[in-house]
């Protein structure tokens, strides 16, 4: 196929947190706001005066001073970007938007709270609470938790315009991000996919670091290009997968798979964009933050959610998921002492062959990948066991 | 089998060996005299030398003077054992047909089979080296907790469709089941016409203190359907219970929780695909000192009323809610009063390890009248030692807290500790939670009180919603005049490992000693007994330059020990 037009600029930008468009954004006058997680709405950072970043740690290594504080039995993801913030990669931040949704990343931005990490005086860090249930309570619940913590909070230090009237044209550039990703994305649904697995995580991601208006115009010609853009003569891949579970921000991850011939075509997993790029609909009579708080937690399927009809939804999803981008097999990855996915991963090995008949490939592995050797191996293995399974119903 | 092998086994058995000095030694009838009426001083006990190697089982018990000798035989011993069986008859609601379900329950489940008879040594193992009223207190309390084990172990078996051939015992449809970590305190306005029974406290978590190999099987079985090694062994072996289909069946729905932790929350979650029955998840919020956060968490226990009524047929009862309430606030009070003693004297009569287990116990299980019993035994002593100003741990070198959650495999850690070094472990991190009333004049104060009750549970009180709650050491520290820390590592906790460095700094910072006494919460394999005595030790000699009180402890195994 032909290169993906802002590809390796996309991917120039991955390479730091602090990335040209965030000096960029900066330079403007707009606020630097960090989060780590989905339950941390981007569309209220996203509020004009400033704009969100969701935090990466790209290219990090042994993460060592983080491990004097947080050991190395915690998950690598929330050690590297501690080790990050404390090597100064973050202090173009104004303000770290914090959840307490799971143990790691919290104790992470607690450490941002408690220590003179940041160096930039006006910094703040402030957490939202966040439910484990979908239903009208926690809705209300998040909600005031949302204006509170939130858009209040981005008011008083930054004089940010939280009225519903902001909040509407910011939900409109979100919806238009969305569309875009959407689009985009769509193409991974074509019986001979149009766009790769590492180039749609590279576009995913760059939009959840950089600020939006800045890259929108490059979606547009990308979303352009994909309406014409022709796959290779010669199938370039052997099977069709869906990648899911806990952090993954990493495009490389994601070509070691592909380079093992599996295309990714679905990508379940905590900065994916399924779910995390649906529009966000204001209904009738609802306020525009209702409305977000309500999308936020009715599209969410982080294992955190304990309702019991959630839990099988969660399953529910993955095997639609699977139909819909017509995979052959689904990768489960789990960040290694990641609690949540650890149990979401041992039931889903489990459930998903059981009672969905969908081969599954079960990883666990570390933020900065580093057991590439032994995770191709599985990967190969997985492919063939996929297509010798394929070869099997043909003969029958 | 030769003579001499029987004698020799005899007197690996049975006999304790002196040492040349003690056979050496001049006879001193009169001290031998002494001896026999009151018992050793403390540093001529060598308590180390009454276990048989490898076992950490006793040659012969220790002599502890005739009256506290007598004490233990009569109201320790005699007293538990026969309790153990009339309690039985007592909560089984049959009269002695329950000694049946009891003996099918012993068989069924591991857990049981494996506990029951090991009891006793618990006892001896939490008292060990105690006299007078701090021997007496302490072993109230674990009576305590031993009948209402029992209590709650029969309403499973009473009820349980998998002792009952499949059928639905009466008593089925009368029992809530919830997680271990839902106060007991949720159910009281049900508590006339149902039963609520915590799910894993039994098969779990009381296991493990009696009998710590038990549960290793749970965890194994959690592990080998795939489940990675490195989330909280709490969790795994609670789950382990369902992969081993190894709980009892005795109640139609279950209410579960998000404490203590996201480990908890996934629990629940595999938990429900096992039992597949009507569940109500009931989360705590995680940023409990928002006042915003309270309004959300007084709805979900209303949701979980409502789910009890609906699922039941039965009316939440006001009345018997205050009932309950009310007097789990003597309770409360009383737990104070104890707080207030051990802090601010040198005559607190309970130990470290029964402080620990009895207070986790009947907070967490709510009120139930075994408590106010216990505590009537335990206040007369209290007051008696107050009163006479009897010091209850004379040889006490250090005040220690112990912070974090506790190596349940090796809870009587503080008893040997005293033993040894003379660490007296006066209060712990889990003591210090649900420290509050519930107000019963409204019907709103009553939901407040019980939100933020249940917000401040076990592990979470300190462990979730900011750092400043597990940083509260310091000035807890202060409060119960301690000059040291004992630092609880769970190694498997990802709050705690989390913050491990800013700990580090603050010890240091204030120069306070601290030792940390790294484990796997019930999972011995991954640091033993021996090998959290050995950090003490070490900590003790090389830093703190101290001679140990009973050498005899500093080194021995007692791996195969229950």
């Amino acid at each position: 196929m032909k290169d993906l037009v802002h590809i390796f600029e996309f991917e120039d930008l991955l390479q730091e947190a602090a990335n040209p468009l965030v000096k960029k954004g900066r330079d403007e006058g707009l606020k630097a706001l960090g989060y780590t997680c989905y339950f941390m709405p981007e569309v209220l950072l996203d509020l004009p005066g400033c704009f969100s970043v969701r935090l990466r740690a790209p290219r990090s290594t042994s993460p060592e001073m983080a491990t004097y504080y947080m050991t190395n039995r915690t998950c690598m993801y929330g050690r590297c970007l501690l080790e990050r913030a404390l090597e100064g990669g973050y202090n173009f931040l104004d303000a770290q938007m914090a959840t307490e949704t799971c143990t790691v990343t919290c104790r992470f931005q607690e450490h941002l709270q408690l220590m003179d990490v940041i160096h930039n005086p006006d910094f703040f860090c402030e957490f939202t609470d966040v439910p484990f249930k979908k239903n009208s309570n926690s809705i209300t619940h998040y909600e005031q938790q949302l204006k509170v913590h939130v858009l209040d909070k981005l008011h008083e230090k930054f004089g940010i315009d939280t009225s519903d009237e902001a909040l509407i044209k910011a939900i409109e550039q979100h919806n238009e991000v969305c569309r875009l990703i959407q689009e985009i994305g769509s193409y991974r649904k074509l019986k001979n996919p149009t766009i790769t697995g590492w180039e749609f995580s590279i576009i995913m991601l760059t939009t959840l670091t950089c600020p939006k208006h800045l890259i929108i115009d490059k979606l547009r010609d990308i979303a352009e290009q994909l309406k014409t853009r022709e796959p290779d003569v010669k199938k370039n891949y052997r099977v069709k997968v869906l990648l899911t579970g806990s952090e993954e921000d990493d495009p490389d991850f994601i070509k070691l798979i592909e380079e093992c011939g599996a295309l990714v075509v679905a990508d379940r997993h905590c900065y994916g964009s399924l779910p995390g790029r649906e529009e966000i609909v204001v209904k009738e009579g609802e306020t525009p933050l209702r409305a977000i708080a309500r999308h936020y937690l009715e599209t969410s399927m982080c294992p955190r959610f304990m309702e019991q009809h959630i839990m099988r939804e969660r399953k529910q999803y993955l095997a639609d998921l699977a139909k819909e981008y017509d995979v052959d097999g689904i990768i489960i990855s789990q960040m290694k002492f990641c609690e949540y996915w650890s149990y979401e991963r041992t039931i889903d090995t489990l459930i998903i062959p059981r009672d969905f008949g969908i081969p599954v490939c079960s990883i666990e592995k570390e933020y900065v990948n580093n057991a590439v050797g032994q995770l191709r191996t599985r990967f190969q293995a997985f492919v063939e066991s996929i297509e010798l399974k394929n070869l099997r119903k043909e003969g029958a | 089998m030769k003579l001499s092998e029987i004698k020799d086994t005899y007197r690996k058995l049975f006999v304790v060996e002196k040492s040349p000095e003690e056979k050496n030694k001049p006879k001193d009838l009169k001290k031998d005299l002494k001896d026999f009426w009151y018992g050793k001083p403390h540093e001529e006990r060598n308590l180390g030398k009454l276990y048989v190697d490898g076992t950490g089982l006793y040659k012969h018990r220790e002599w502890r003077g005739v009256k506290d000798t007598m004490y233990y035989f009569n109201m320790i011993w005699l007293y538990n054992y026969a309790h153990m069986v009339t309690d039985i008859m007592k909560y089984g609601g049959e009269g002695p047909k329950s000694l049946v379900d009891f003996a099918k329950g012993t068989f069924r489940y591991r857990w049981m089979g494996q506990t029951y008879l090991s009891v006793m040594h618990w006892f001896d193992r939490g008292l060990e080296g105690m006299r007078g009223d701090a021997l007496a207190a302490s072993a109230w309390h674990y009576r305590g907790m031993v009948s209402e084990t029992i209590r709650q172990f029969m309403c499973m078996f009473a009820s349980d469709k998998k002792l009952h051939g499949g059928k639905t015992p009466e008593r089925w449809n009368k029992n809530i089941a919830h997680n271990e970590t839902v106060s007991g305190n949720i159910f009281y306005p049900f508590r006339k016409e149902l039963e609520d029974v915590a799910l894993e406290m039994i098969p779990y978590f009381v296991s493990v203190h009696v009998n710590n190999h038990t549960v290793l099987n749970y965890i194994d079985a959690a592990q080998s359907i795939g489940l990675p090694a490195d989330p909280c062994p709490m969790c795994q072996a609670e789950y382990g219970l369902f992969v081993l289909d190894d709980y009892p069946d005795y109640a139609p729905t279950m209410v579960t929780s998000n404490e203590a932790c996201d480990g908890s929350v996934a629990t629940s979650v595999l938990q429900d695909w096992f039992l597949n029955r009507p569940l109500y998840a009931m989360p705590q919020p995680m940023r409990y000192d928002d006042p915003l956060v309270q309004e959300h968490c007084q709805k979900e226990i209303e949701g979980c009323w409502k789910f009890i009524e609906e699922q039941y047929g039965v009316k939440f009862d006001w009345d018997e809610y205050v009932k309950w309430a009310k007097s789990f606030n003597k309770l409360t009070e009383f737990e104070w009063e104890k707080w207030d003693v051990a802090a601010n004297t040198k005559y607190y009569p309970i130990n470290g390890v029964a402080q620990a287990l009895y207070r986790i116990y009947y907070s967490q299980d709510g009120d139930r009248p075994i408590w106010h019993e216990m505590d009537e035994h335990v206040k007369r002593i209290m007051n008696k030692t107050v009163k006479n100003k009897i010091e209850t741990f004379p040889k006490t070198r250090h005040r220690a807290i112990a912070w974090s959650c506790a190596p349940l495999y090796y809870s009587n850690w503080c008893t040997w500790a005293y033993n040894c070094w003379g660490i007296n472990c006066v209060i712990n991190m889990d003591s210090l939670m649900f420290d509050q009333y519930l107000r019963t004049d409204t019907y709103e104060h009553a939901l407040e009180d019980l939100s933020c009750f249940n917000e401040k549970a076990p592990m979470r009180a300190m462990a979730v919603g900011g750092h400043e709650h597990i940083l509260s050491l310091f000035d807890y520290m202060e409060r119960f005049n301690c000059d040291m820390v004992i630092m609880y590592d769970q190694l498997q906790c990802k709050g705690m490992q989390g913050i491990h460095g800013v700990f580090e700094d603050e010890f240091r910072k204030r120069n306070i000693h601290a030792i940390w006494v790294p484990h796997a919460l019930p999972d011995k394999r991954t640091v033993s007994r021996k090998e959290i005595r050995r950090i003490i030790n070490d900590y003790m000699t090389t830093v703190m330059r101290e001679t140990p009180l009973d050498p005899s402890l500093l080194d021995f195994d007692d791996d195969q020990s229950w």
